[in-house]
C-alpha cells in the first residue's frame, strides 16, 4: 500500500473527526437535558425523555440517519448532508449518553444531596454543583467508551453522504482490490485517534479524582 | 403489556407506517423542466463499483462519469455527482433527493415493476473469476464441486445458482454482501470462483495480479442500465436521457468509452422491455 | 402505494423464514457473545486491578487497541485475513481458516470484552477507599471484599451502562454480514437488494431492532429495580 493512498486515509479521518466531536459534545447537553426529564417527578415529561432515549438507542442509528435525511424533508424541512449527519449522530449518542448519566445520577450518596439540602442549596444550584459534577466523575470512563463508540459509529454517515474514514477505506479496497493492507491501515489511524481521547478521558478522570480527595 | 410497552408500539408501527407511505411520494412539477431551469442534473450513485463508478488516487472516475459528461452536453446541463452507499442510493431516488441514478444495475423484471431503466449500457452476462494459475478450472463447467460466491440477491447469483444446479457435481454456492468480498474470500482460498459481470471481473483482472477471468461467459444474456424513477413527473426526463444516449450511441462516442473502461465494445439493444431473468 | 401490506407480503413463505432463521442467528450471537464477553471483561477488570503490573500493561495494550478500533475491521481482518496467519507444523501447515459464524461469535466476544472491562473498572475505582480498608481490617479476605463489598456497591452503577454496552452489541451483530454471516440483516437485505424494496427492508429492521433492546432494556430495569434494594439496605 502506497504513502498516496495512507494519505487519502488520513485525509478522509478529519472529518470523522470533526462530525464525531461535533456531535459529542451537542449530545452531551442534550443528553443532560434527557437524563433531567428521565429522573424528573413530572410525568409526561418522563415518558417524554424514556420515548426519546427507546427510540434512539433501539433503533439502528443507520436507518435514524435515512429517517431524517429523506422524511424531514417531506415535511418542507430540506436538511443538508452535513446537518443531517450531526443531528443523527448526535441524538443517537444522547440516548446514550443519558443513560450512563443516569447511572451516575443514581449513584450520587443520598447524605451528600441531603447534606446539600440542609445547607439551604436549591435543587437547581444542588444539581449544577453537587449531583451533576459527582455522576460525571463517576461516569467518565462510560462516557469515554462512548466517545469512543461515536467515532467508530459515525462511519454509518455516509449514507447520507459523507465520505469519512471507512467510507474512503471501502472505496479504495474495491477499486485497488487489496483490502487486506487497506483496512488495516484504517484500523491504525482509527486507533491513534482513539488513543488520543483516551488520554483525553484518563486526564479528566485524574483530574476528577485529585478534586475529589 | 404496560402502558409504556404500548406507547413504544404504536410509536414503532407509525414510524414503518410514516416510513412507508411519505418516502415515494415526491414533487410533482415536471422534473425536466426543473433540471433544465437549473441547468443542473444531479446523479446519484455509490463509489465501489469499477469500473463503472470507483475512486481513484482520492477522484471519482469511471464509465459513468464519462458517459454522464456527454448525456450532460447533449441536454445542455452540468452533472453534479452525489455519491452514498448503494444502501441510501435507491431511497434517495424515490425522495428526489437526486435525478437518476448512474449504479447502474443489472435490469430484470422484479425491479422493472418499481423503476424504469434506461437504454442499456453494457452487457451484464455473468463469467467466472479466478486465483491466478489456477489450472482446475478452465471453463466455467470446471467449477463443478468446487466452492463458488456471488453478492447476496444479485442477479448474477441467481445465475450462478441455476448455472451449478445443472453441473454433475454441485459444490457449494456462497453469498456475500458484496462483490468485494467474495473477491477478498477468494483471495484468502475459501472459495474457487466469484460470478459476477463480464465487464466488472475483467477490471478486476486487468487491475489486480491475483485474479484471471475464465471465459467464456455463460447463463441468459443480461443487460446493464441506469434505474430510473417511474412517477410519472419524471416521464420527460427519461425520454431526454435515452433521446441523449441514442444519440451518444450512435456517434461512436458510447463504444469509445466502453472501450476505454472494458477493454471491448459491446452491441447493446436500444431498449430492454422484457428481460431474461 | 401501500408499504404496509407488503410488508407483511414479506413476513411468510420463503421470505419470512429467512427473516426468522437471521434473527435466530442474531439472538444466538448477541445472547452468547455478549455472556462470553462480560466474563471475559470481568476477568480482565481483575487481573488488571490485582495481577502484576505486566499484566496490568499487557491487558491495557489490548483493551485500547480492541476499543480503538471499528469493530467492521476486526472482523473483516479476522476472517478474511486469517488464511493467511499459519503455523507451519511437522506435516504441513494450519491456518486460522474460520467459519463465519465462528470467526463473528470469537470478534464479537472480543470486542465486547474490551468495553465490559472498562465498565468494571470504572465500578472498582468508585468504590471508596474506605470500604474497602474497613473490610480488610475486619478480615476480609480479597476475594470476600470482591464479593461482599465491591460488587454489590459498584452494581447499581455499573448496570446502565452494561445495558447499553449489551445493546451496542447488538448493533454491532449487524456488521458481520461483511464476512457473511447470515445474520438478521444479511437475511433482510436480502429483500432490498432483490426486489429494490428497500423501504421495506429498512422498516424491518428498524422496529425487529428496536424489539430487541426494548426487550434487553426491560430485563435491565427489572435487575436494577431488584437491585436496587441492596442499595438501601447499605446506605
Amino acid at each position: 500500500m502506497s504513502w498516496e493512498l495512507f494519505w487519502l486515509l488520513v485525509e478522509a479521518s478529519g472529518l470523522t473527526i470533526l462530525y464525531s466531536a461535533v456531535s459529542i459534545v451537542v449530545g452531551f447537553f442534550v443528553s443532560a437535558a434527557v437524563c433531567a426529564g428521565v429522573l424528573s417527578s413530572n410525568r409526561p415529561i418522563s415518558a417524554a425523555a424514556r420515548l426519546f432515549v427507546s427510540f434512539f438507542r433501539g433503533t439502528p442509528l443507520l436507518i435514524q440517519l435515512l429517517l431524517i435525511y429523506y422524511l424531514l424533508p417531506q415535511i418542507g424541512l430540506n436538511v443538508p448532508s452535513a446537518v443531517a449527519a450531526v443531528l443523527g449522530l448526535s441524538l443517537c449518542t444522547a440516548a446514550y449518553q443519558a443513560e450512563i448519566l443516569r447511572g451516575g445520577f443514581q449513584s450520587v450518596p443520598r447524605g451528600l444531596i441531603e447534606a446539600a439540602d440542609m445547607c439551604g442549596l436549591s435543587a437547581f444550584a444542588t444539581f449544577r454543583r453537587i449531583r451533576l459534577p459527582i455522576a460525571v466523575r463517576l461516569t467518565l470512563p462510560a462516557l469515554t467508551s462512548e466517545a469512543i463508540m461515536i467515532l467508530k459509529s459515525s462511519s454509518l454517515i455516509s449514507v447520507v453522504g459523507v465520505v469519512e474514514l471507512t467510507t474512503m477505506a471501502k472505496d479504495l479496497a474495491s477499486s485497488t482490490y487489496q483490502p487486506l493492507p487497506i483496512f488495516a491501515a484504517a484500523g491504525f489511524v482509527y486507533l491513534v485517534i482513539n488513543l488520543v481521547v483516551a488520554g483525553f478521558g484518563q486526564l479528566a478522570e485524574r483530574a476528577a479524582r485529585r478534586g475529589h480527595a | 403489556m404496560n402502558r409504556r410497552a404500548l406507547i413504544n408500539w404504536s410509536l414503532a408501527l407509525a414510524t414503518g407506517v410514516v416510513l412507508g407511505t411519505a418516502l415515494p411520494s415526491a414533487a410533482s412539477a415536471d422534473v425536466l423542466e426543473t433540471v433544465k431551469k437549473a441547468g443542473v442534473l444531479k446523479v446519484g450513485t455509490e463509489t465501489e463499483f469499477a469500473p463503472f463508478d470507483f475512486i481513484d488516487k482520492g477522484k471519482h472516475v469511471g464509465l459513468n462519469v464519462d458517459l454522464f459528461e456527454e448525456i450532460g452536453k447533449e441536454m445542455g446541463v452540468k452533472i453534479e455527482w452525489v455519491t452514498l452507499p448503494w444502501d441510501g442510493v435507491l431511497p434517495g431516488l424515490e425522495t428526489g433527493k437526486f435525478d437518476i441514478v448512474a449504479g447502474p444495475a443489472t435490469i430484470t423484471k422484479k425491479r422493472l415493476e418499481r423503476y424504469k431503466f434506461s437504454p442499456p449500457i453494457a452487457e451484464a452476462t455473468v463469467a467466472i473469476l479466478k486465483k491466478k494459475g489456477d489450472a482446475s478450472i478452465m471453463k466455467p463447467e470446471d467449477i463443478a464441486g468446487k466452492p463458488t460466491g456471488a453478492g447476496k440477491a444479485t442477479a448474477q447469483l441467481a445465475q450462478l445458482q441455476e448455472f451449478v444446479k445443472k453441473l454433475p457435481k454441485q459444490g457449494e454456492v456462497k453469498e456475500y454482501v458484496g462483490f468485494n468480498e467474495a473477491y477478498a474470500d477468494l483471495a484468502a482460498g475459501r472459495i474457487a470462483g466469484v460470478a459476477n459481470s463480464l465487464p466488472n471481473i475483467a477490471f478486476v483482472a486487468q487491475t489486480s495480479p491475483v485474479f484471471e477471468v475464465v471465459q467464456p461467459t455463460f447463463g441468459v444474456k443480461t443487460y446493464f442500465g441506469f434505474p430510473e424513477n417511474a412517477a410519472p413527473e419524471y416521464a420527460s426526463l427519461n425520454d431526454a436521457v435515452a433521446a441523449a444516449m441514442a444519440k451518444i450511441k450512435a456517434d461512436g462516442r458510447m463504444g469509445k468509452i466502453q472501450k476505454k473502461w472494458f477493454g471491448v465494445e459491446f452491441d447493446t439493444p436500444a431498449e430492454v422491455k422484457d428481460p431474461a431473468i | 402505494m401501500n408499504a404496509l401490506s407488503s410488508i407483511f407480503g414479506y413476513l411468510h413463505g420463503d421470505d419470512g423464514w429467512n427473516i426468522l432463521s437471521g434473527l435466530a442467528n442474531t439472538i444466538i450471537l448477541w445472547l452468547v457473545g455478549s455472556v462470553l464477553g462480560a466474563a471475559l471483561g470481568f476477568f480482565i477488570a481483575v487481573a488488571r486491578r490485582y495481577g502484576p503490573k505486566p499484566v496490568d500493561w499487557l491487558l491495557k495494550a489490548h483493551v485500547e487497541v480492541i476499543r480503538g478500533t471499528p469493530f467492521l475491521v476486526q472482523a473483516y481482518l479476522l476472517y478474511f485475513g486469517g488464511p493467511y496467519l499459519c503455523l507451519a507444523l511437522g506435516d504441513g501447515s494450519v491456518c486460522l481458516t474460520l467459519e463465519p459464524f465462528h470467526a463473528g461469535l470469537l470478534g464479537l466476544t472480543v470486542y465486547g470484552s474490551a468495553y465490559y472491562s472498562e465498565l468494571f473498572r470504572a465500578g472498582f475505582e468508585a468504590i471508596p477507599r474506605g470500604h474497602i480498608e474497613a473490610a480488610t481490617t475486619v478480615g476480609f479476605t480479597r476475594w470476600q471484599t470482591l464479593r461482599r463489598i465491591i460488587l454489590p456497591e459498584m452494581t447499581m452503577l455499573v448496570l446502565p451502562s452494561m445495558v447499553n454496552m449489551t445493546i451496542l452489541l447488538l448493533k454491532e451483530t449487524a456488521v458481520l454480514s461483511i464476512i457473511s454471516v447470515k445474520e438478521l440483516k444479511f437475511q433482510v437485505d436480502i429483500i432490498g437488494n432483490r426486489d429494490y424494496a428497500f423501504v421495506e427492508s429498512f422498516t424491518i429492521l428498524a422496529l425487529v431492532y428496536w424489539a430487541l433492546v426494548e426487550i434487553c432494556g426491560a430485563v435491565g430495569r427489572a435487575a436494577e429495580a431488584r437491585l436496587s434494594r441492596y442499595r438501601f439496605a447499605h446506605s
